[in-house]
């Protein structure tokens, strides 16, 4: 626990009578990148200001490097960058203005703060208008100018809550670029509050989801995939004169969407049935060439927990 | 404390204020209706009245000693000239800090969650104590700042515009620097103590600058306490009522400091 960036452990938090978050527990180590997935109310956004101190857990233990936020909640807080849901910028004041504050604000030394703001929004594209109101700003600019600011004091632990909701493709790239080149080379720990699944599957090392204030899932993408059970969809190569035999075996395991010689193509098939299928095929005598799952997204795993949490 | 995040909140808060029409237009509107439009209306108003002016006898006769000794000997009109600029307006100058707070204040938090800009604040290394006193500072000296204009307004009006009219220099008596310099200054930190906790507690700019326009209450209950011959504020209580009003202000403050929480402002996010 003392090496880890950020520990949870059965964590209760209610407003009034909702209780947002229930017995969550997780961990994050130094330099991982983590998704903390779930839908609107899941619980996200409280973890986080549960991390940085803005919140106290009504049980539980939360540490964030070590230090508990709940006493040491500006000392946390020192030592993060949180890009919050909103961008959480001022319309009235320029990009100029709004840096120099928030490098005020984290005690930026004075003689480092004009050239890392200059290299910041040089970084974001900024530039050219950070003479300008935040006010005329598009949604992207805002996006942009709010990671600018969560980086200014280079803060080795990020929370990122949708960092690239409100961007372009191309800009949502080059966030998702950024995110790579802060945990791999600046080795930052990251934890990112996504809906976007493939950005999470792409960037994280770890996820853990949370349906409901609650942990429905916690590992590497891969563990997540698996747990989850998710049917595949499978295309099996056979010997041509053997297709019906094997798709009568294969209807057993799945749906034989389409037969094309001796290409069988099969839907819903779970990962751990698949070995049972080909040793099926096998003993009943058929040449099997090919098997190709597909490879499950987990973005299938993470409906698919979501169905069953909802089912239970 | 840590000083330098304080005044950067404070310089931050009323920069954007500066920039807000519908909190500077009352701030600029207020101090002019009240002591150029005001001083000017009494002193010309009064020069028109004519027989009505005989009316007034009844309030200046029933004046404490010690103030009629210092509206001198001159006639009704420049009695009654003298008392209403030299003390029944001074009671109206408590108006300003008031009116100041109660506007940047609402803007300071209600506003700030009104513009989502609030929780981007609470994210920095503030602690809430650093916080709560920084939404304090900054209304009260701008409080400050506008008082002090408001009564170099005041005094280039009644010493310039007006000069001759009473024979002698108007507001610049040991009243005026008590209220200025002592009772302003107390009104607006009670005003705001109160403020910043109602304007945390709000979600918006309007609900909270309604709610602090209850503060002005008290100021106008006295002003027309004063016209009503009920109680006539000199130097003494002046200072006294000041005293109070700080004695009051820094409980209320204490208070606030106790109950100030991110986690309270947050759930009103």
């Amino acid at each position: 626990m003392a090496d880890a960036a950020l520990h949870v452990r059965g964590v209760t938090r209610r407003f009034g009578d909702v209780t947002a978050l229930d017995d969550v527990g997780f961990g994050v180590e130094y330099g991982q990148v983590v998704g903390l997935l779930g839908h609107n109310g899941a619980g996200k956004t409280t973890t986080i200001r549960l991390l940085n101190g803005l919140l106290a857990p009504h049980a539980g233990e939360v540490r964030t490097m070590g230090l508990d936020p709940v006493t040491d909640g500006a000392e946390v807080r020192r030592h993060t960058g949180v890009l919050t849901e909103t961008p959480s910028l001022d319309d009235r004041m320029d990009a100029w203005e709004a840096m120099r504050f928030w490098a005020a604000m984290w005690g930026v030394p004075k003689d480092a703060v004009e050239s890392r703001v200059r290299d910041l929004l040089e970084r974001f594209q900024l530039a050219d208008r950070a003479g300008d109101r935040i006010g005329g700003y598009s949604r992207g600019m805002r996006q942009r100018l709010a990671l600018a600011r969560t980086l200014l004091h280079d803060p080795p632990l990020l929370f990122l809550d949708e960092p690239t909701a409100a961007l372009d493709p191309v800009a949502a790239r080059d966030v998702r670029s950024l995110v790579r080149t802060l945990a791999a080379e600046d080795r930052r720990t990251v934890l990112i509050c996504t809906h976007n699944l493939v950005e999470a599957q792409e960037l994280c090392d770890r996820v853990v989801i949370l349906r409901r204030g609650r942990v429905l899932a916690d590992g590497t993408t891969a563990e997540v995939i698996g747990a989850a059970a998710v049917p595949v969809a499978l295309l099996l190569e056979v010997e041509d004169e053997q297709a019906a035999e094997a798709r009568r075996i294969a209807a057993d395991f799945g749906d034989v969407r389409r037969v094309e010689g001796g290409r069988i193509h099969v839907d819903g098939v779970t990962r751990h049935r698949l070995p049972r299928l080909v040793a099926s095929l096998v003993d009943a005598g058929v040449a099997v060439y090919r098997v190709a799952p597909e490879e499950p997204s987990l973005e299938a795993a993470y409906l698919s927990l979501y169905e069953k949490g909802a089912e239970e | 404390m840590n000083w330098p995040s304080i005044f950067a909140i404070v310089r931050r808060d009323l920069t954007v204020v500066a920039r807000a029409k519908a909190v500077m237009i009352p701030l600029v509107v207020l101090p002019i209706v009240l002591f150029v439009g005001l001083p000017l209306l009494v002193s010309f108003g009064l020069d028109a009245a004519g027989s009505e002016l005989e009316d007034l006898l009844p309030l200046i006769e029933a004046l404490p000693e010690s103030i009629r000794a210092h509206l001198g000997d001159g006639d009704l009109l420049e009695q009654a000239q003298a008392y209403l600029l030299e003390y029944q307006l001074a009671t109206f100058f408590l108006i300003v800090p008031l009116m100041v707070c109660s506007v940047i204040a609402a803007d300071s938090f209600a506003g700030e969650k009104e513009r989502k800009t609030l929780e981007s604040l609470l994210y920095t290394p503030t602690t809430d104590r650093e916080l709560y006193f920084a939404k304090l500072l900054g209304p009260w000296v701008a409080a400050l700042v506008v008082t002090l204009a408001s009564y170099g307004l005041y005094l280039a009006v009644c010493n310039l515009v007006l000069a001759g009219s009473i024979g002698r220099p108007v507001a610049l008596t040991p009243l005026w620097f008590t209220v200025v310099l002592w009772l302003s200054p107390g009104v607006a930190a009670l005003g705001l103590s109160v403020l910043v906790v109602v304007s945390s507690r709000v979600r918006g700019f309007q609900e909270a600058y309604q709610a602090g326009g209850v503060l002005v209450l008290p100021v106008v209950a006295l002003v027309a306490a004063q016209f009503a011959g009920l109680l006539f504020v000199d130097t003494a209580m002046a200072v006294l009522l000041g005293a109070a009003t700080w004695v009051v202000a820094l409980g209320v403050m204490a208070l606030g400091f106790g109950l100030f929480r991110r986690e309270r402002l947050l759930e009103r996010i």
